[in-house]
Protein backbone atom coordinates (compact mmCIF):
# COMPACT_ATOMS: atom_id res chain seq x y z
CA UNK A 1 0.00 0.00 0.00
CA UNK A 2 1.28 3.44 -0.92
CA UNK A 3 2.50 5.45 2.09
CA UNK A 4 0.16 8.38 1.41
CA UNK A 5 -2.88 6.09 1.57
CA UNK A 6 -1.62 4.54 4.82
CA UNK A 7 -1.31 8.05 6.29
CA UNK A 8 -4.86 8.92 5.22
CA UNK A 9 -6.17 5.75 6.90
CA UNK A 10 -4.17 6.56 10.05
CA UNK A 11 -5.53 10.11 9.98
CA UNK A 12 -9.06 8.74 9.73
CA UNK A 13 -8.47 6.33 12.64
CA UNK A 14 -7.07 9.22 14.70
CA UNK A 15 -10.12 11.35 13.94
CA UNK A 16 -12.35 8.46 15.04
CA UNK A 17 -10.42 8.15 18.32
CA UNK A 18 -10.66 11.89 18.97
CA UNK A 19 -14.39 11.98 18.23
CA UNK A 20 -14.96 8.88 20.42
CA UNK A 21 -13.21 10.54 23.35
CA UNK A 22 -15.36 13.63 22.81
CA UNK A 23 -18.49 11.46 22.89
CA UNK A 24 -20.18 12.01 26.26
CA UNK A 25 -21.16 8.37 26.80
CA UNK A 26 -17.79 6.91 25.81
CA UNK A 27 -15.97 9.53 27.86
CA UNK A 28 -18.11 8.63 30.88
CA UNK A 29 -17.27 4.92 30.53
CA UNK A 30 -13.55 5.63 30.06
CA UNK A 31 -13.59 7.74 33.23
CA UNK A 32 -15.27 4.86 35.07
CA UNK A 33 -12.31 2.73 34.02
CA UNK A 34 -9.96 5.27 35.58
CA UNK A 35 -8.79 6.77 32.27
CA UNK A 36 -8.56 10.48 31.44
CA UNK A 37 -10.29 10.91 28.06
CA UNK A 38 -9.99 14.71 28.01
CA UNK A 39 -6.22 14.82 28.30
CA UNK A 40 -5.88 11.82 25.97
CA UNK A 41 -7.96 13.66 23.36
CA UNK A 42 -5.74 16.72 23.65
CA UNK A 43 -2.61 14.64 23.06
CA UNK A 44 -4.24 12.82 20.15
CA UNK A 45 -5.16 16.17 18.61
CA UNK A 46 -1.49 17.19 18.69
CA UNK A 47 -0.46 13.88 17.11
CA UNK A 48 -3.14 14.39 14.46
CA UNK A 49 -1.78 17.82 13.59
CA UNK A 50 1.73 16.40 13.24
CA UNK A 51 0.55 13.53 11.03
CA UNK A 52 -1.59 15.83 8.86
CA UNK A 53 1.45 17.98 8.10
CA UNK A 54 3.24 14.98 6.59
CA UNK A 55 0.42 14.39 4.07
CA UNK A 56 0.52 15.94 0.61
CA UNK A 57 -1.41 19.22 0.78
CA UNK A 58 -3.84 18.29 -2.02
CA UNK A 59 -4.84 15.07 -0.26
CA UNK A 60 -4.98 16.78 3.13
CA UNK A 61 -7.29 19.52 1.86
CA UNK A 62 -9.51 16.99 0.10
CA UNK A 63 -9.58 14.84 3.24
CA UNK A 64 -10.75 17.82 5.32
CA UNK A 65 -13.46 18.70 2.78
CA UNK A 66 -14.71 15.11 2.62
CA UNK A 67 -14.59 14.66 6.40
CA UNK A 68 -16.57 17.81 6.97
CA UNK A 69 -19.10 16.89 4.26
CA UNK A 70 -19.59 13.17 4.94
CA UNK A 71 -18.09 12.60 8.38
CA UNK A 72 -15.85 9.89 6.92
CA UNK A 73 -13.29 10.64 4.24
CA UNK A 74 -11.72 7.20 3.79
CA UNK A 75 -13.69 4.02 3.20
CA UNK A 76 -12.92 0.43 2.19
CA UNK A 77 -14.12 -1.16 -1.03
CA UNK A 78 -16.22 -4.20 -0.17
CA UNK A 79 -17.44 -6.53 -2.93
CA UNK A 80 -16.57 -3.88 -5.51
CA UNK A 81 -18.82 -1.37 -3.73
CA UNK A 82 -17.64 1.90 -2.25
CA UNK A 83 -18.70 1.43 1.38
CA UNK A 84 -19.32 5.17 1.68
CA UNK A 85 -21.99 5.60 -1.01
CA UNK A 86 -22.53 1.91 -1.95
CA UNK A 87 -21.95 2.60 -5.62
CA UNK A 88 -20.65 -0.30 -7.69
CA UNK A 89 -17.16 0.55 -8.88
CA UNK A 90 -16.20 -0.13 -12.52
CA UNK A 91 -14.79 -3.62 -13.01
CA UNK A 92 -11.65 -2.33 -14.68
CA UNK A 93 -11.09 -0.07 -11.72
CA UNK A 94 -11.31 -2.95 -9.28
CA UNK A 95 -9.22 -5.29 -11.40
CA UNK A 96 -6.34 -2.86 -11.63
CA UNK A 97 -3.09 -4.40 -10.41
CA UNK A 98 -2.25 -1.04 -8.90
CA UNK A 99 -4.99 -1.21 -6.28
CA UNK A 100 -3.73 0.51 -3.11
CA UNK A 101 -0.55 1.50 -4.94
CA UNK A 102 -1.99 4.91 -5.67
CA UNK A 103 -4.43 7.19 -3.91
CA UNK A 104 -7.86 6.58 -5.46
CA UNK A 105 -11.21 8.23 -4.88
CA UNK A 106 -14.69 6.87 -5.49
CA UNK A 107 -15.89 8.12 -8.92
CA UNK A 108 -19.32 8.70 -7.41
CA UNK A 109 -18.91 10.28 -3.95
CA UNK A 110 -15.25 11.28 -4.12
CA UNK A 111 -14.22 9.61 -0.86
CA UNK A 112 -10.77 8.07 -0.64
CA UNK A 113 -11.07 4.34 -1.16
CA UNK A 114 -8.81 1.39 -0.41
CA UNK A 115 -9.03 -2.34 -0.92
CA UNK A 116 -8.91 -4.55 2.17
CA UNK A 117 -7.35 -7.53 0.44
CA UNK B 1 -22.29 -10.01 25.84
CA UNK B 2 -22.07 -12.66 23.11
CA UNK B 3 -18.83 -11.46 21.59
CA UNK B 4 -16.18 -13.98 20.62
CA UNK B 5 -12.61 -13.55 21.76
CA UNK B 6 -9.23 -15.10 21.28
CA UNK B 7 -6.76 -15.68 24.10
CA UNK B 8 -2.98 -15.66 24.18
CA UNK B 9 -1.66 -17.30 27.30
CA UNK B 10 2.02 -17.21 28.35
CA UNK B 11 2.88 -14.09 26.39
CA UNK B 12 6.61 -13.67 25.78
CA UNK B 13 6.72 -9.89 25.12
CA UNK B 14 8.89 -7.75 27.36
CA UNK B 15 7.42 -4.34 26.51
CA UNK B 16 4.00 -2.91 25.66
CA UNK B 17 4.63 -2.34 21.94
CA UNK B 18 5.77 -5.93 21.42
CA UNK B 19 2.81 -7.10 23.46
CA UNK B 20 0.37 -5.30 21.15
CA UNK B 21 2.18 -6.82 18.18
CA UNK B 22 2.14 -10.31 19.72
CA UNK B 23 -1.60 -10.09 20.28
CA UNK B 24 -2.38 -8.61 16.84
CA UNK B 25 -0.53 -11.50 15.17
CA UNK B 26 -3.12 -13.88 16.61
CA UNK B 27 -5.75 -12.38 14.29
CA UNK B 28 -3.73 -13.19 11.15
CA UNK B 29 -4.36 -9.84 9.49
CA UNK B 30 -2.59 -8.94 6.29
CA UNK B 31 0.73 -7.21 6.99
CA UNK B 32 -0.39 -3.69 6.04
CA UNK B 33 -3.57 -3.96 8.11
CA UNK B 34 -1.62 -5.32 11.07
CA UNK B 35 0.92 -2.48 10.83
CA UNK B 36 -1.78 0.19 10.62
CA UNK B 37 -3.67 -1.27 13.58
CA UNK B 38 -0.41 -1.45 15.54
CA UNK B 39 0.13 2.25 14.80
CA UNK B 40 -3.43 3.13 15.88
CA UNK B 41 -3.19 1.19 19.14
CA UNK B 42 0.28 2.57 19.91
CA UNK B 43 -0.96 6.10 19.25
CA UNK B 44 -3.79 5.61 21.74
CA UNK B 45 -1.34 4.30 24.34
CA UNK B 46 1.04 7.21 23.76
CA UNK B 47 -1.82 9.61 24.41
CA UNK B 48 -2.54 7.81 27.67
CA UNK B 49 -1.55 4.32 28.86
CA UNK B 50 -4.73 2.30 29.18
CA UNK B 51 -3.92 0.67 32.50
CA UNK B 52 -7.38 0.45 34.06
CA UNK B 53 -6.79 -1.63 37.12
CA UNK B 54 -3.68 -2.73 38.88
CA UNK B 55 -2.17 -5.31 36.48
CA UNK B 56 -4.70 -4.88 33.61
CA UNK B 57 -4.33 -2.87 30.38
CA UNK B 58 -7.02 -2.41 27.74
CA UNK B 59 -5.42 -1.21 24.47
CA UNK B 60 -8.33 -0.39 22.17
CA UNK B 61 -9.47 1.61 19.18
CA UNK B 62 -12.14 1.81 16.50
CA UNK B 63 -10.88 1.35 12.98
CA UNK B 64 -12.07 1.21 9.39
CA UNK B 65 -9.64 -1.66 8.87
CA UNK B 66 -11.84 -4.22 10.62
CA UNK B 67 -15.39 -5.23 9.79
CA UNK B 68 -16.13 -7.10 13.00
CA UNK B 69 -15.22 -6.96 16.68
CA UNK B 70 -11.67 -8.15 17.35
CA UNK B 71 -11.12 -9.06 20.99
CA UNK B 72 -8.18 -10.89 22.53
CA UNK B 73 -7.20 -11.52 26.13
CA UNK B 74 -3.47 -11.81 26.77
CA UNK B 75 -1.79 -13.10 29.89
CA UNK B 76 1.81 -12.76 30.97
CA UNK B 77 3.07 -14.44 34.12
CA UNK B 78 6.13 -12.18 34.32
CA UNK B 79 4.21 -8.99 33.67
CA UNK B 80 4.78 -6.42 30.92
CA UNK B 81 5.77 -2.79 31.67
CA UNK B 82 2.90 -0.60 30.36
CA UNK B 83 5.12 1.44 30.11
CA UNK B 84 6.03 1.66 33.79
CA UNK B 85 3.46 -0.24 35.78
CA UNK B 86 3.60 -3.94 35.02
CA UNK B 87 0.44 -5.58 33.76
CA UNK B 88 -0.24 -9.31 33.63
CA UNK B 89 -3.57 -9.25 31.78
CA UNK B 90 -4.23 -7.38 28.54
CA UNK B 91 -7.68 -7.05 27.03
CA UNK B 92 -7.13 -5.75 23.48
CA UNK B 93 -10.13 -4.85 21.36
CA UNK B 94 -10.71 -3.19 18.01
CA UNK B 95 -14.20 -2.33 16.89
CA UNK B 96 -15.38 -1.48 13.39
CA UNK B 97 -16.36 2.00 12.23
CA UNK B 98 -20.01 1.68 11.24
CA UNK B 99 -22.41 4.21 9.71
CA UNK B 100 -24.57 3.77 12.83
CA UNK B 101 -21.88 5.42 14.95
CA UNK B 102 -19.90 4.34 18.00
CA UNK B 103 -22.77 2.84 20.04
CA UNK B 104 -21.48 -0.75 19.85
CA UNK B 105 -17.97 0.40 20.78
CA UNK B 106 -19.44 2.26 23.74
CA UNK B 107 -21.44 -0.80 24.79
CA UNK B 108 -18.28 -2.92 24.78
CA UNK B 109 -16.35 -0.40 26.92
CA UNK B 110 -19.33 -0.17 29.26
CA UNK B 111 -19.49 -3.96 29.51
CA UNK B 112 -15.76 -4.24 30.28
CA UNK B 113 -15.88 -1.39 32.81
CA UNK B 114 -18.88 -2.89 34.58
CA UNK B 115 -17.38 -6.39 34.66
CA UNK B 116 -13.99 -5.25 35.96
CA UNK B 117 -15.51 -2.95 38.57
CA UNK B 118 -17.83 -5.61 39.91
CA UNK B 119 -15.12 -8.03 40.98
CA UNK B 120 -14.17 -9.28 37.53
CA UNK B 121 -10.73 -7.67 37.64
CA UNK B 122 -9.46 -9.84 40.48
CA UNK B 123 -11.10 -12.91 39.00
CA UNK B 124 -9.58 -12.41 35.54
CA UNK B 125 -6.16 -11.82 37.10
CA UNK B 126 -6.36 -15.16 38.87
CA UNK B 127 -7.90 -17.06 35.93
CA UNK B 128 -5.93 -20.21 35.21
CA UNK B 129 -7.08 -20.85 31.66
CA UNK B 130 -8.12 -18.93 28.53
CA UNK B 131 -11.68 -20.22 28.70
CA UNK B 132 -11.98 -19.15 32.35
CA UNK B 133 -10.73 -15.62 31.56
CA UNK B 134 -13.13 -15.37 28.62
CA UNK B 135 -15.99 -16.63 30.72
CA UNK B 136 -15.31 -14.06 33.50
CA UNK B 137 -15.48 -11.30 30.88
CA UNK B 138 -18.59 -12.94 29.41
CA UNK B 139 -17.06 -13.53 25.99
CA UNK B 140 -17.20 -16.81 24.14
CA UNK B 141 -13.75 -18.29 23.71
CA UNK B 142 -12.87 -19.13 20.11
CA UNK B 143 -9.76 -21.11 20.91
CA UNK B 144 -8.99 -24.78 21.12
CA UNK B 145 -10.16 -26.24 24.49
CA UNK B 146 -6.99 -28.35 24.48
CA UNK B 147 -5.06 -25.12 25.08
CA UNK B 148 -6.76 -24.79 28.45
Amino acid sequence: MIKELEKLISLHDLDVMISDLANKDISKQEKKLGLSPDSAAERLQKMRSKLALTIDRKYRDLYDQLASHYGNAVVPVVNQLCSGCFTQLPTAFCASPERNDQVETCPSCGRFIYWCN
Amino acid sequence: MERQCLCKWDMSSKDWKSAISELLKEFSFKTTTENLLQTALETRELAEPTVVHEDIAIPHCRSILVDDFMIIIGKSEEGIPWPEEKVTVIILFITPVKPSGPSEHMELIKHIAKTLRSGGADKVLSAVSPSEAASILKFSYEGNPEND
